[in-house]
């Protein structure tokens, strides 16, 4: 190998890597990079299904603006999926934690109620959690059989209970996604040295002090990862109103063009929101950085 | 004088053993009720985890004549798997679940082996314009696949790869593919914590990088491996989305697609059953539903045993592979 080139360690080191590295550069410029130049063309030109292919004529934003200006589903779909999102993530990260927290203690069963919580991650995920949607396999019991509405509406007005309720309804599907992030989280627990908790209980921490003290910011990294893996997971979920609409647009009513653009639109979107948590986890990352 | 003293020491030791026994007792009875509390909650919430299973099971298995009779909630007269005899049949279950192996199965060796050579050379290496690719990587799984996914599929369209296996295998091939992005970053995680003497000891005794790698450094990265591995399998069998747009043909359906084809079918005859018959006579739909029921008990059954077995496995070494990130 030497004796053409001539290369020094440092050179042959940075070769090394980049050869590993190679395939997936190859798969990124292949799946990723081009296709998506080409959405972005797609996006601003009104495309034709013809005889020698697909036909392109320039349409500048008209289809950006058609989102918001003309399109009556697009807007509100948007909305909703970002609504839920909102209000999901939160309560996905505390339940997670909750449940991490409760697993991680050592008790008679352990590893059996671990698998139990990571069930849903096999069955709920998918086709299959649609299908339990449809089913209404995905409510409790309890909220519609023992008539919570009215005991409660007595003491509650309509128009609070109703989204109260419904929030309620929802926290099963929350408790169904969280899966994942209880293993990451219990990963981030792991990870952590008894000694500290020793020396907070020597200092006369309550359990309450030594987790905000010691628990929360050593598994501030776990709380990021699971933050983005929630918002992104939430994104792109199979009963995701917007991505079934832009399905629906680019390959029933061959709207390639139109679905390019709400691609983006949606693209840019989820951007925006993960560059505020990115923004919002900086400094409290930052200052846990160098304690490990 | 001796023996009163005696005595009064005798009663004094005796009420401080008591006390002392009490003070054990309340904290003893302290921590049954906390116990007993933490096992309440940790089964109420197992019980929500349960109850999508367990409705299913109890749904699947019940014949017409239960599911109509009003005081069965749960567990059926009789146990009949009539449902499923038909189910079977009506998502064509054997060529499915050959077309699910094959896919779920193919793609997730092939992500495993990739990814965790990508995931290698990002930890294991210091290269010029490293971040940048990192980032790259990160940008890939943030991406929704609905921003480019018709280029994609005209891709594969002009490639003849519609209506084959190649748009799963391909990608996977070079670590992307479902989540695979994911997966490097997992495999990266892991290879970042090995220390460096195995490798250095390697590369001393004469070992190139990619025998170092194939040798040595791989086949240390079992608990990866099989996060991967099983995380990659199940997302494969359950998704939807990549198997509608490339198997067009019934012939290639997995699954996933056979049950949705299935449901959406029994969903349009239970709208004709409604609006032909009278309401009163709607015998028909509730019967359709639990034929659903076992066709989706049926699509996750073969992954449910896998996971039967391996999530001893599987639990512990999600620890063991630092998923967690930094």
């Amino acid at each position: 190998m030497g004796k053409k080139f001539k290369l020094s360690m440092r050179g042959r080191h940075i070769l090394e890597g980049y050869s590993f590295i190679s395939i997936w550069i190859i798969g990124f410029l292949l799946f990723m990079l081009i296709p998506l130049g080409q959405s972005f063309y797609y996006s601003l030109n009104h495309l034709e299904l013809t005889q020698g292919g697909l036909k392109a004529t320039y349409a500048g934003l008209e289809h950006y603006r058609a989102a918001f200006a003309t399109d009556i589903d697009f807007r509100p779909f948007l909305q909703t999926t970002v609504t839920n999102m909102l209000t999901q993530v939160p309560l996905i990260l505390i339940f997670s934690m909750m449940s991490a927290l409760l697993l991680n203690r050592g008790f008679r069963g352990r590893m059996l109620f671990r698998g139990i919580f990571f069930l849903p991650v096999i069955i709920a995920s998918g086709a299959i959690l649609r299908e339990l949607l449809e089913q209404g396999a995905a409510q409790l019991p309890i909220f519609y059989q023992s008539d919570l509405f009215g005991k409660l509406n007595a003491f509650i007005p309509e128009d609070i209970l109703e989204p109260l309720l419904e929030y309620a309804d929802s926290l099963t599907m929350v408790m169904w996604d969280s899966g994942v992030q209880i293993l990451i989280f219990i990963a981030g627990l792991q990870t952590i040295s008894p000694s500290l908790y020793e020396a907070a209980k020597c200092d006369g921490a309550t359990k309450w002090e030594s987790f905000w003290k010691i628990t929360f910011p050593m598994i501030m990294p776990m709380l990021f990862v699971n933050t983005l893996y929630s918002i992104v997971n939430s994104f792109t979920k199979p009963d995701n109103k917007i991505m079934e609409y832009i399905n629906n647009i680019a390959f029933r009513s061959n709207n390639y063009g139109y679905g390019s653009a709400m691609g983006w639109i949606y693209f840019i979107v989820i951007s925006i929101i993960l560059a505020i948590v990115f923004f919002i986890f900086r400094r409290s990352l930052s200052a846990t950085e160098g304690r490990r | 004088m001796n023996t009163t003293s005696l005595a009064s020491k005798y009663t004094e030791l005796q009420s401080k053993a008591k006390d002392a026994w009490k003070v054990t007792w309340v904290k003893r009875s302290r921590g049954i009720l906390g116990t007993v509390f933490f096992y309440l909650v940790i089964l109420s919430l197992a019980f929500v985890f349960m109850y999508p299973l367990l409705y299913m099971i109890s749904k699947s298995l019940m014949r017409p004549e239960d599911v109509a009779d009003a005081t069965i909630q749960w567990i059926p007269k009789k146990f009949s798997l009539q449902n499923y005899s038909i189910a079977l049949d009506a998502i064509n279950f054997w060529k499915g679940l050959v077309n699910s192996i094959i896919i779920s199965f193919g793609s997730a060796i092939l992500q495993v082996l990739s990814c965790s050579i990508i995931g290698y050379g990002f930890a294991r290496y210091r290269f010029p314009g490293q971040a940048i690719f990192l980032a790259l990587v990160v940008f890939t799984f943030l991406v929704p696949p609905q921003t480019f996914v018709v280029p994609l599929f005209k891709l594969f369209l002009d490639l003849g790869w519609v209506n084959t296996h190649l748009p799963f295998v391909v990608p996977a091939i070079l670590g992307h593919g479902l989540k695979g992005a994911l997966f490097v970053l997992i495999f990266i995680q892991f290879y970042s914590r090995l220390p460096n003497v195995l490798e250095e000891a390697a590369r001393i005794d004469g070992a190139g990088p990619f025998r170092t790698y194939w040798t040595i450094m791989f086949p240390l990265a079992k608990p990866a491996m099989l996060v991967v591995f099983l995380f990659s399998v199940v997302w494969h069998w359950n998704d939807l989305f990549e198997p509608t747009l490339y198997l067009l043909v019934p012939e290639y359906f997995n699954l996933a697609q056979n049950m949705a084809f299935f449901n959406g079918n029994a969903n349009l005859e239970m709208q004709q059953a409604a609006s032909s018959i009278s309401q009163g006579t709607l015998g028909l739909a509730p019967t359709l539903q639990n034929q659903i029921m076992a066709a989706v008990m049926l699509t996750i059954f073969p992954i449910l045993l896998l996971y039967l077995f391996t999530q001893r496995y599987f639990v512990e070494s999600v620890e063991r592979a630092g998923i967690a990130g930094e």
